[in-house]
């Protein structure tokens, strides 16, 4: 328990050395708003519906040797561990670890529909988790998906909470390991991970390789998808980085390692 | 009877356009799709040469399903106009070469994918999304294609993958290497990763 308390606090200073810049680049660019620009020509309109969303970089050279550093990760050790992985264990059975964790995360979704006032999603997250749990083998089926029930996942979590009170991203952060974030979803994320049953498994240690298993099993569901995002990008930190800011936006659940994960299911 | 005949055969040539008319963006997209989906599941071409054949064979329902000069120049937004006639012609080529050299191998790879088309709708008087979802063994995965109406036909200029745009991400990229660099830079960074591919 003691460790975590170290992990948080180390956070929060690191956070609060940012804080300057922070207030920096708020001041340059707005978070979450499309960058402003001169008065748009005739021919510009039709683009109005979709400028980029725009965040503020400020910590751009550390981002991007994380973002570096990252990606080295997943190609010398993620990937391989995963590709070995998938040979061992038939796809189905990953599919329904898979659903497992997803399942055991329920508080913090339902948690989350709460704090937006969305007793809808909150309702039928409670109505997933229950039927999952009880028919559907603790979650490692999902008969709440099924035609007849049809409750659907609504993946939200602390930083979409944020979010909904009208909290901007601040700044791009990509941190090692967890991928790219920001400053609000770092905090949301923080957030979450009181509302994780994993992160209160004794020891401490027993709850991190549950995650990390779950990260192995999640990526060998998906090998094949950041090689194409990076084959595709001129620029491949920027492609993330966008990504990552669309996904979030339109109400994805929180970033994989490298690239914002697939739901099996989305909300909204 | 004659004249039946050629009133029969006028009627006919005015039905043609009609009927080019009135497919929806969703019956444009999803005919195209599935003419794609027939290509890749065709068993008789486990040859040898079976993916260049695909490849040739995708390439123009591609061609007549994509508007490529409008999807690549919404990836360069206003930038459009700071290249000079020459420029956005070489410049939507290379993006389309940057496109098939990055997508060609995972559109060949899918095999069991299903694609389910859900509902469309009109976001402009021209133009109008399409909902749709490819469903492997997996995962389900949404995509949403943007379509554009231009001489009677449905084009699309968009593709949203889980949300993420390929627009608006390739828009991100170009919009960051022109506010450094000058048109000449952004085309020759493209060529060299076209080369890349191929070598």
């Amino acid at each position: 328990m003691r460790k975590r308390w170290i992990v948080i606090y180390a956070l929060a200073i690191i956070l609060g050395c940012c804080l300057p810049c922070m207030a920096e680049s708020l001041r340059e660019k707005a978070p979450d708003t499309p960058v402003l620009s001169p008065p748009l020509q005739e021919e510009d309109k039709e683009y109005e519906d979709e400028e980029p969303i725009a965040i503020a970089d400020p910590l751009e050279p550390f981002n991007r040797a994380m973002f570096t550093f990252n990606d080295r990760l997943y190609f010398w050790v993620l990937k391989p561990v995963a590709q070995g992985y998938k040979e061992v264990v038939p796809e189905p059975a990953r599919v329904g670890i898979d659903r497992f964790f997803n399942n055991l995360s329920f508080p913090v979704r339902f948690v989350n529909c709460l704090l937006q006032a969305n007793l809808k999603g909150a309702l039928s997250e409670l109505g997933r988790f229950t039927i999952n749990t009880v028919w559907g083998l603790g979650g490692l089926l999902d008969p709440a998906s099924n035609e007849d029930i049809n409750l659907r996942p609504y993946r939200e979590d602390f930083g979409r909470t944020l979010s909904f009170y009208g909290i901007g991203h601040g700044f791009f952060i990509t941190w090692p390991l967890l991928g790219p974030s920001s400053l609000r979803d770092t905090f949301g994320f923080a957030g979450d991970t009181f509302l994780s049953p994993l992160s209160y498994v004794e020891p401490w240690y027993a709850g991190t390789l549950a995650k990390g298993y779950d990260k192995v099993n999640a990526v060998s569901l998906r090998i094949g998808d950041y090689e194409s995002l990076k084959e595709a990008a001129i620029d491949p930190y920027i492609s993330v980085r966008n990504a990552y800011l669309q996904y979030r936006a339109k109400g994805g659940g929180r970033s994989g390692l490298i690239a914002p994960p697939a739901g099996k299911d989305k909300e909204r | 009877m004659k004249r039946i005949t050629l009133i029969g055969l006028l009627m006919l040539l005015f039905l043609f356009p009609a009927t080019t008319l009135a497919a929806t963006p969703l019956e444009t997209v999803r005919a195209n799709v599935n003419k794609v989906l027939e290509i890749l599941r065709d068993p008789t071409r486990k040859a040898q040469f079976a993916k260049e054949i695909k490849e040739d064979k995708i390439r123009p329902v591609f061609k007549d399903m994509f508007d490529d000069v409008e999807l690549a120049r919404r990836t360069l937004g206003r930038n459009w106009t700071s290249l000079n006639p020459s420029q956005q012609e070489e410049f939507v080529t290379l993006f389309r070469r940057v496109l098939e050299n990055a997508y060609a191998d995972k559109i060949l790879s899918y095999k069991n994918e299903q694609v389910v088309f859900d509902r469309e709708t009109m976001i402009a008087t021209n133009r109008a999304e399409v909902y749709s979802r490819v469903i492997t063994s997996s995962k389900e995965i949404p995509v949403i294609y943007r379509v554009i109406l231009k001489d009677g036909t449905w084009r699309v200029y968009d593709v949203v993958i889980e949300n993420v745009s390929l627009v608006q991400n390739y828009r991100s990229q170009f919009n960051e290497i022109l506010a450094k660099n000058k048109p000449d830079n952004l085309l020759e960074i493209l060529r060299n990763k076209v080369k890349e591919k191929k070598s």
